[in-house]
């Protein structure tokens, strides 16, 4: 069956009714979280995995897809209303987007965010239409040995590009498959590091650790040092539909595209990175290189595309080789995992109606989004400014009410208060919490994977670089990993030069 | 500062000390049949191995001066990173959600709700009473969601018997 038929059926699917009501119950929700600073989609998506108790699969995971692309959008208009990133993906965004907004011209940049992330995501989601279904028959043929060369990556990746600091990355990766160890040993049947309490026998809850280490962690931590006072949102002023407006953003949109894709295929930090080289980019190419720093549009257009395009390009490698590179795609993995579908090459056969349905969902979000972030932006506006004690204390009670929700055992929330406070912690000192999400579920699985490896190698460790794709793999790491190091310490030089506004008092 | 820099260590030592107790509590973890393959042993040596080596070159960065903290500027919204470090209201926020904890099983959900939305509302600078009136609102909608929508019941605790709260 080719691809476009599978497509074409995909909307069929995604078409009815009752999934178009989840696609858009999943991209306001995105949307709105990614427009409130404090909570992402990565723990929106986790507090809502037990709803893949009662909905069938595709229903949940095109809400999540939705929660996913949504947080992209929202996380752009609280960068260009509140100068402070709603999004870590937004950082880049507030640089130029606030400068607009406080010149009058906020309408401009919401609108080319908008339209950028619309035109990034459909070029994207084109693109991982396109590329999938091949990567995913190659990658058929993968040993074990392949997939453990692979998770490595993602290990490695995402531990060394986040944080402050390569150690403190690894640490926290470290963190993340101590906790996955916790509980039965799948392969043995033996009890590791359980402590002989019962609630930890069956291993610790992946929601319960999403969730403390982003909702209770970043709570405690903004409550730590809470700005006080109301909410300050820049009017929204000035005129966008203009012919210099779409002179100056279509090009930054493509360029911004094709940037973000390919970074968000490689695990290479997801989506940060990509609006840093797209930023770079753009304030190379410019006509009117002075501009940027005090307003200028191509530095909104050029990253809010790379961050749309970058989280298709996420779902390449989660879809065709069950390999997330991010937290969300992590989370998302666990929602595969609670329904027994390992996401992987064979998602494509032996699933195939589910994961159509949720690509051809992801081209109908992107349109609702652009409805939602672009005309409707007002109300995203009012959303921005909920008193921020309510804010807090809404997401502590969410947070332990999605975590209880789970087992209905108070002992969960024992564990999310530990975690949570270990997780203020780990923020207050720079170290990441995504390579811990990321090893919690990815552990497991590249444990038992080495395990399978050394059992037919009959213990014999050269078989983990035994294959050609595996060894290339590890040498294509050591050159992923010197280059993204080098991109990484430009970048931030950069937006720390420009993050220090000229004080306006 | 001073203050901060002692943190960082003795958060590197934590993350050190959870990998050499990882590598201790792995020689406990019974292995058999094992002989020519890889056991429950073999990953959690790995993991303590990967903690130890961690730990100390976080505390290794920090004695050179590369706080964890200095390169956190621009990503928190609602954080002040100029402010200093409000540990009361940290310190209250954790006593609050202890306190849900433990009043679940004694009063039923609405009511430690209450407690947990109400007080951490109260502790982060609102008014008392309203943060008091939106939590009250906020717990019932949320039961009465659960009891008839879900299908999932919390328990109801003191409220228990009531229509529509105890599903």
């Amino acid at each position: 069956m080719g691809s476009l038929t599978a497509l074409l059926e995909g909307f069929a699917t995604a078409a009815q009714p009752e999934y178009l009501l989840y696609a858009l119950l999943g991209v306001t929700l995105g949307t709105a979280v990614g427009v409130l600073p404090g909570i992402g989609p990565a723990m929106t998506v986790a507090l809502l995995l037990p709803l893949t108790y009662t909905l069938e699969p595709t229903a949940a995971l095109i809400i999540f897809a939705g929660i996913y692309y949504g947080g992209m959008y929202g996380g752009s208009t609280t960068s260009i209303l509140l100068n402070t990133p709603g999004e870590s993906s937004s950082i880049v965004t507030a640089l130029e987007g606030n400068r607009m907004a406080r010149a009058g011209r906020g309408a401009a940049a919401l609108a080319t965010a908008a339209i950028g992330s619309f035109v990034a995501g459909t070029i994207a989601t084109i693109l991982l239409t396109a590329l999938a279904p091949t990567i995913a028959d190659l990658a058929v043929t993968l040993g074990p040995a392949d997939y453990v060369a692979l998770m490595v990556v993602a290990f490695t990746t995402v531990a060394a590009l986040l944080g402050s600091s390569p150690a403190r990355g690894l640490a926290a990766l470290g963190l993340g498959l101590f906790l996955g160890l916790v509980g039965t040993d799948t392969l043995s049947g033996q009890q590791r590091f359980t402590l002989g309490v019962s609630t930890l026998a069956d291993g610790i809850d992946v929601v319960v650790v999403a969730v403390g280490v982003f909702a209770v962690g970043e709570a405690l931590y903004v409550a730590s040092r809470l700005r006080h006072g109301p909410v300050e949102v820049v009017p929204v002023g000035g005129r966008w539909f203009t012919r210099e407006f779409w002179s100056r953003s279509w090009k930054p949109w493509l360029r911004g595209t094709f940037i973000g894709f390919p970074v968000g295929t490689v695990p290479a930090g997801g989506a940060d990175v990509s609006t840093f080289l797209s930023y770079a980019a753009e304030k190379k190419l410019s006509k009117h290189p002075e501009e940027f720093g005090k307003g200028a549009i191509e530095g909104v257009a050029g990253p809010e595309a790379a961050n749309n395009a970058a989280a298709a390009g996420v779902l390449v490698p989660l879809l065709t080789l069950g390999l997330p590179t991010t937290a969300t795609a992590a989370v998302i993995v666990a929602a595969f995992q609670s329904y027994g579908i390992q996401p992987g090459p064979l998602l494509f056969t032996d699933n195939s109606g589910m994961v159509w349905a949720l690509i051809a969902s992801l081209y109908i979000g992107n349109v609702m989004l652009l409805v939602l972030n672009l005309p409707l932006v007002r109300i995203w506006v009012k959303v921005l400014q909920i008193p921020r004690p309510y804010l807090y204390a809404g997401i502590l009670l969410f947070a332990a009410l999605g975590t209880y929700a789970v087992n209905f055992v108070v002992d969960d929330l024992i564990v999310l208060l530990v975690i949570g406070v270990a997780g203020f912690f780990m923020r207050r000192h720079g170290y990441p919490v995504a390579p811990l999400v990321v090893g919690l579920i990815l552990g497991p699985m590249a444990e038992e994977q080495v395990r399978r490896t050394l059992q037919i190698s009959e213990g014999d460790l050269t078989a983990l670089v035994a294959s050609p794709f595996a060894a290339a793999t590890y040498g294509v790491l050591a050159v992923v990993l010197v280059v993204a190091t080098v991109v990484r310490v430009r970048g931030s030089h950069r937006s720390r030069a420009l993050a220090s506004p000229p004080s306006v008092k | 500062m001073i203050v901060e820099r002692i943190e960082e260590y003795v958060f590197g030592g934590l993350v050190t000390a959870l990998g050499v107790f990882t590598l201790v509590d792995a020689t406990t973890i019974t292995a058999r049949g094992t002989a020519g393959t890889v056991g429950p042993r073999a990953f959690p040596y790995a993991v303590g191995a990967l903690l130890v080596v961690t730990g100390v070159a976080a505390i290794v960065a920090t004695a050179k001066g590369k706080l964890g903290q200095a390169a956190k500027a621009a990503d928190a919204a609602d954080a002040d990173t100029g402010l200093r470090t409000d540990w009361p209201t940290v310190a209250k926020l954790v006593a609050v959600l202890v306190a849900h904890l433990a009043l679940i099983d004694v009063v039923g959900w609405p009511v430690a709700a209450v407690v947990l939305f109400a007080g951490a509302a109260w502790t982060l600078g609102a008014v008392w009473w309203k943060a008091l009136a939106v939590a009250v609102v906020l717990a019932l909608v949320v039961q009465v969601v659960f009891a008839s929508g879900l299908g999932l019941s919390l328990p109801a605790g003191v409220l228990e018997g009531v229509p529509l709260l105890d599903g």
